[in-house]
């Protein structure tokens, strides 16, 4: 397919002027491209169908990854590229690496971003499941230059929905420094190899002496959007990292509590096996990172 | 219709043209500058690769992206590749192992394995077919198109 005819195309230095340009224009006939991999798709197939493209590649100060005391801040205009290859995203910040290296292909790999993809929040894509889990905050920036910040299970809704106003830019994206021994990791399933998610599952945990203290359980490839599951993150408390029966009762839970959708890819019970067999996995990939 | 006017330098030589903001990149590749050797497989839909050159010498889909993106950059396409009439080692080894059939797939998945190649000069066969996953092949099977990029990085090592 091709795009419908675009009246404008625009490259803004400045966050305030990609929000300027936005502001000219009716509520969604002006949209933000950032590394187009899933926009043009739909701008193609005329599922969106703008009068302006608003092209980010070169707003000053939203790519670039700063580690540091506390946390990790990623531009949302990163390329996953640069994330999979960023040798610093350990421990905590893992499950980072562990979704972009396997995003679609390389060349999606070298346009798309950890922003576009957030924002787009499409059912099937491996960073929103994996910013909920990692407990991500994003700060949006908005036309009159304040900025908010939402905690990325409140800024991600239903495939397609994020808490995003039409006058905001995402503008930010931090991972608090965890407090002590902390691992995460994030694995998908598709049909064949790098495909789509149809379920994709991040843990994060803290742990002592090899003990988890705290956890936290995101599951994406969902037709309600990418959710935590509570019940598995409380199992998960108390479960040494060498219990492998504690570990597969935890995620258990979360194939319980977790309503999975039937669709051409899998079947319910298929996707619930996908959550337990998947959370296991990254649960012992997390525990060994936060050993170190 | 709406247009924009822009400046891409493609294989070194540089195109000022006008175009209408909707324009793909590949068919900007194609018809403005008469680079054929990039080709459209599934008809635009971002899933083949066959239309992959190199912006800034990075591997991207030019069906991904309207020409005006690439505006101020620096694209290298398939045509690019050999220097004064030699092939590239990527390219002889393609040539020496049967990396190809019909041949259609090949200019994206040499300019993919190209900036590949940079990035890892030593791969193993699995990191290879991880590499290729943006590149359908229909004809080959993949065998002799790994056999080719492992060629090569021996050869440019």
């Amino acid at each position: 397919m091709y795009p419908a005819p675009i009246d404008e195309y625009v490259r803004p230095a400045t966050v305030a002027d990609a929000l300027a340009a936005l502001g000219r224009y009716d509520e969604g006939d002006a949209v933000f491209v950032a590394g187009g991999q899933s926009l043009m798709q739909a701008v193609k197939a005329r599922l969106v169908r703008p009068r302006c493209l608003i092209d980010l590649q070169a707003v000053d100060g939203l790519s670039g990854i700063d580690v540091g005391a506390d946390g990790v801040r990623i531009g949302p205009m990163t390329r996953y590229a640069e994330i999979a290859r960023d040798e610093r995203l350990t421990g905590a910040c893992a499950a980072l690496r562990d979704a972009a290296q396997r995003v679609g292909d390389r060349q999606v790999r070298n346009r798309g971003t950890i922003g576009g993809s957030l924002c787009w929040n499409y059912v099937a894509a491996c960073m929103p499941p994996t910013a909920i889990g990692l407990g991500a905050e994003l700060e949006l920036t908005a036309a009159d230059g304040g900025t908010r910040t939402l905690a990325a299970e409140d800024f991600i809704g239903g495939p397609l929905e994020t808490a995003r106003e039409e006058n905001e830019i995402l503008t930010a994206i931090t991972i608090p420094a965890a407090k002590g021994s902390a691992g995460s990791a994030y694995k998908k399933w598709g049909l064949v190899t790098d495909a789509l998610p149809v379920i994709g599952v991040c843990v994060a945990l803290e742990a002592a002496d090899g003990r988890c203290t705290s956890a936290r359980v995101a599951v994406g490839g969902l037709a309600n959007g990418p959710t935590r599951s509570g019940a598995a993150e409380e199992a998960l408390v108390g479960v040494d990292a060498g219990d492998g029966d504690g570990i597969a009762a935890a995620l258990a839970k979360a194939a319980g509590e977790i309503e999975t959708q039937e669709d051409l890819w899998a079947d319910s019970d298929y996707r619930k096996q996908l959550i337990r067999s998947l959370g296991a996995e990254v649960t012992a990939t997390a525990f060994a990172r936060a050993a170190g | 219709m709406s247009t924009t006017t822009i400046t891409v330098t493609i294989n070194g030589e540089v195109f000022e043209e006008t175009v209408p903001v909707r324009m793909l990149l590949v068919d900007f590749i194609r018809e403005r500058a008469a680079l054929t050797g990039t080709h459209i497989g599934c008809t635009y839909e971002g899933v083949c690769g066959a239309c992959t050159v190199q912006i800034d010498g990075e591997a991207v889909k030019s069906c991904l992206m309207v020409a005006a993106q690439a505006d101020g950059h620096e694209i290298t396409t398939v045509e690019g590749l050999a220097q004064g009439g030699e092939l590239s080692p990527l390219q002889r080894a393609f040539n020496e192992q049967h990396a190809l059939q019909c041949g259609y797939c090949t200019p994206g998945i040499l300019m993919n394995m190209d900036e590949f190649l940079r990035e890892n000069p030593d791969p193993t066969d699995d990191e290879i077919r991880h590499g290729l996953v943006g590149n359908l092949c229909r004809c080959t099977g993949y065998a002799h198109i790994v056999d080719a990029v492992r060629q090569a990085a021996k050869e440019t090592r």
